[in-house]
This record gives C-alpha cells, sequence and structure tokens, in this order.
C-alpha cells in the first residue's frame, strides 16, 4: 500500500492540525515562506533543566525523579517566571519545525535548541536530553540517525531525523488506523510518533 | 565533436586557484603567510583543506586553535556546497585567485553546519546521493547496491579517482529501457540574494508528449524570474561548473553529464556583469 504523502494532502493535514492546535492552546502555527508559498507547521517552546543534581538528592526524590532529569513545562515561559528560574535549573528555548519533503514524499521533523543567551546546543547535549526509553527506540528507530542540517528554507542550520524510512513505520500505523475505520490525519500520527523522541508530546485531544 | 564523456572528465577535474588567507585578528606568533591551492570544483571545503589549516596552525599557539571555518566577503562559506557551486554563486565574476580568508574562533553557529570529522563530510555527501536517487529511481538504484559501492563512491571522490567513482556512479545515471529519461531531475537553484537558501521542486525531464524538457523549461517553470528580461535585457546569468549552458539543452542530458558527484544539478543564478 502506498503511503506516500502528496504535498496537497500534507498542508490540508496540517491546517486540521493547526485548527486543533489553536482550540487547545497548543502553540502550533503555519508559517509561509515570502517568495513561493512553500509552507510548514512550527512550535517554539521552553523547558526547564535542572543541572548537577547531587547524588543523594536524586535518590531522596524518587517520584520525582522525571522532574530532577528532563522536565517538561507545557506552558511558555514569560520573561518575569524566566527571571524567577534558580541558578541550578536552566531554560531552554526548542524550536520543532514540519516540512514536506519533495524527494521522500513524506514530512520531516527539522529542530533547534538553545540557552536563553542564545548558546545553540549541541547534538551531544540534545542526546542527552532525550527520556531514556527513548532513546534505545532512537537507536533501533526507522530513521538513520539524528544530524545537523540546512533548513531548506531558513539556510540555518537544524537537527532533522531522517526521512528515509518514514514510510515504513507509518504504513504499519497507518494500516491499522484504517483497519478501525478510524480518520486518519497522517501529520498527527506521525508527529506522535516521532515527536516524543526529541522532547515534542502531543497532548491526547489531537487523535 | 566533443564527446559527452570528455564532458564528465572536465567536470571533474575542474579547478579554481584559490588564496588563503588567515583573518587578521586571529592571535598568531609569528606572520601568517597566505597559502595557495587548486580547489577542485567538485569537492567540498572541509575535504580538501588539511594542508591550509596546518599551514596556518604553525603559526598559532594550539589553544587559539578550534573548528576551522572559511569565509568570502564576509560571507561564511557552507563547507556542505560544492567548492565550484559557492566560486560561482559568490565570485565567478571576480578576478582569479579566489581570495579566502580563514578562521579558527568565533565559529558562526547561525550560518554554518559543524563539521567535527571527515566521517560528517561523507554522511552528507552519502544522503545527498541517496535523495538523488530516491527523485530519479525511487531509490531502487541505490538501494540494491552494496555497502561497498557506497564506500567506493565516496573514495572516489575523496582520493579524486574519477574512474573508481564511475564505476559505480554510471548505474546512478541508467534508466529503464521503456523510459527516455529519469523520474524527476535532482536539481537545486541558488541565488545570493534571496533568505531561502535554494529553489528545489519536482521536474519530470520529459513532458507527457514525450519530449525532452529544456534547462529554458526548468528555469521557466520554477524560477521563472531568472529567464524573463526586464526591459528587453537579461538581467541574469545561469551558470552550472562556471558556464552558462544553452537554455535549449535537454535537462536529461543535463543531469546526466554535468550533476555534481552527489548527483545534483547545482545552479547558480548570478547578476550579469555589466561591463
Amino acid at each position: 500500500e502506498d503511503c506516500f504523502l502528496e504535498e496537497k494532502r500534507f498542508k490540508q493535514y496540517c491546517e486540521e492540525f493547526i485548527k486543533h492546535s489553536q482550540q487547545i492552546g497548543d502553540g502550533w502555527e503555519w508559517r509561509t515562506s515570502k517568495d513561493l508559498g512553500d509552507g510548514y507547521l512550527s512550535k517554539t517552546h521552553f523547558q526547564v533543566r535542572n543541572r548537577n543534581i547531587p547524588r543523594d538528592l536524586k535518590e531522596k526524590n524518587n517520584d520525582n525523579i522525571e522532574r530532577t532529569l528532563f522536565t517538561d513545562v507545557e506552558e511558555p515561559l514569560d520573561d518575569s517566571q524566566t527571571a524567577g528560574v534558580c541558578a541550578t535549573e536552566e531554560v531552554i528555548r526548542y524550536e520543532y519545525h514540519v516540512l514536506y519533503s519533495n524527494s521522500y514524499q513524506v514530512p520531516v521533523l527539522y529542530f533547534r535548541a538553545c540557552f536563553l543567551d542564545g548558546r545553540p546546543l549541541t547534538l551531544e547535549e540534545i542526546w542527552k536530553s532525550v527520556h531514556a526509553c527513548y532513546q534505545a527506540r532512537l537507536l533501533e528507530g526507522p530513521w538513520d540517525t539524528i544530524t545537523q542540517q540546512e533548513h531548506p528554507l531558513l539556510g540555518q542550520p537544524f537537527f532533522v531525523l531522517h526521512p528515509c524510512r518514514t514510510n515504513e513505520f507509518m504504513s504499519s500505523v497507518l494500516s491499522s488506523s484504517r483497519k478501525h475505520s478510524r480518520y486518519t490525519n497522517y501529520i498527527i500520527l506521525w508527529l506522535s510518533t516521532v515527536g516524543p523522541v526529541v522532547g515534542l508530546n502531543l497532548p491526547l485531544s489531537y487523535a | 565533436m566533443t564527446d559527452d564523456k570528455d564532458v564528465l572528465r572536465d567536470v571533474w577535474f575542474g579547478r579554481i586557484p584559490t588564496c588563503f588567507t588567515l583573518y587578521q585578528d586571529e592571535i598568531t606568533e609569528r606572520e601568517a603567510e597566505p597559502y595557495y591551492l587548486l580547489l577542485p570544483r567538485i569537492s567540498y571545503l572541509t575535504l580538501v583543506t588539511d594542508k591550509v589549516k596546518k599551514h596556518f596552525q604553525k603559526v598559532m599557539r594550539q589553544e587559539e586553535v578550534s573548528e576551522i571555518w572559511f569565509e568570502y566577503e564576509g560571507t561564511p562559506l557552507k563547507w556542505h556546497y560544492p567548492i565550484g557551486l559557492l566560486f560561482d554563486l559568490h565570485a565567478s565574476n571576480t578576478a582569479l585567485p579566489w581570495s579566502i580568508t580563514v578562521h579558527f574562533k568565533n565559529f558562526p553557529e547561525k550560518d554554518l553546519l559543524h563539521c567535527h570529522s571527515k566521517d560528517v563530510i561523507e554522511a552528507h555527501f552519502m544522503a545527498s546521493i541517496k535523495e538523488a536517487d530516491a527523485l530519479k529511481h525511487k531509490s531502487q538504484v541505490i538501494n540494491e547496491m552494496q555497502k561497498k559501492d557506497h564506500k567506493q563512491l565516496w573514495m572516489g571522490l575523496q582520493n579524486d579517482k574519477f574512474e573508481q567513482f564511475w564505476a559505480i556512479n554510471r548505474k546512478l545515471m541508467e534508466y529503464p529501457p521503456e523510459d527516455s529519461g529519469f523520474r524527476y531531475i535532482p536539481f537545486r537553484i541558488y541565488q545570493a540574494t534571496t533568505e531561502r537558501p535554494f529553489i528545489q521542486k519536482l521536474f519530470r525531464p520529459i513532458a507527457s508528449g514525450g519530449q525532452l524538457h529544456t534547462l529554458g523549461d526548468l528555469l521557466k517553470d520554477v524560477c521563472p524570474s531568472a529567464i524573463t528580461p526586464e526591459d528587453g535585457e537579461q538581467k541574469t546569468q545561469v551558470m552550472i561548473h562556471g558556464i552558462e549552458p544553452m537554455l535549449e539543452t535537454p535537462i536529461q542530458w543535463l543531469s546526466e553529464h554535468m550533476s555534481y558527484p552527489d548527483n545534483f544539478l547545482h545552479i547558480s543564478i548570478i547578476p550579469r556583469p555589466t561591463d
């Protein structure tokens, strides 16, 4: 079964996706390039991360392990909140873009992260911030790796999950969904699978 | 009449005389002499400048040396673009040698990809080849090849071995006898003046009636401003490997003979010199 995504359909699915995002205040927007009208999904959010928590503190807060290692702050922090973050925590700005690849006829996830002072995170630092259970998935996943590439519309360095085997894993996801006659929005299915690997979560209401 | 295979050799062996100068703010223990080198048009800056790096590191202290990067007249040069493309796009109508400035500090994170090892260049090169084959053959040819064939493409480029490279690359230039060409043409069109780094779209080499599409057809379709003359005068040049191919050239032929080793046609649209 051909699970390639045509560009027109990509744009339609993105439109629906944006509508829902607006309804729940999830922060996604559609951006277009000025000259040719190519567009992409974009979302920016901030995350707070603790640095160098001493060993005994980690053990004491077992139920808070997730918070101490990698905290998800769903609401964007404004300046006043950021100032209140203490010295052992750092705020990281993540930017996610979903673009369409003509060559592979699939969506592609581009992302970058930087500290508030503008210093970008290296790939190693981003790898480390991926939740442990997803690190295993990343190693075996239907993508060769995460690499740094030039953003095709902005011309700036971004990290990218490689698209060449997207079709493979999407075909099984899509066919099981269609079997149950559920309406399938390719973008929602795809993003809910690849997103968490790089710290991007979709609220359940998208389904 | 030039044989088509001669074109392949001319493209492969194209060179650009270049003068590398150390950025004046870099801290040195002695004066740094400029370094001259003939750069292969079809290769990548970070693949062919080991000697440049060594030359300048000799006059610098170890702690002053971080990742090398190159700049031309204030513009950081993207190492992941082939050298010939960078020259055509930024300096083709200026006097030779091409003057490039070498930096070892203040890496421009917002403009350039990092290149910490040759593996990064290889990964980038192979990713381009794979993408080109996705367009030409739905990835069938590249996926049928063994790992050692992929390695041979890279080694051919790295060691400047034309025969070794083309022994494998010729398979990527074939197409089924019932077709007249590739499925889509791998190409990118660059203009230094736009924010968008390049234009890349799906384009078939053969029209529905069976005629061969030309370079002019491609431009008309994806970048009409490049060939529509304003007030009757052609303000731009369409350049590939330092020459302006005739717009009547079939794009299928261009793809087979004037692609870079990554199998893409990298086309520059530049201002026509006024003199």
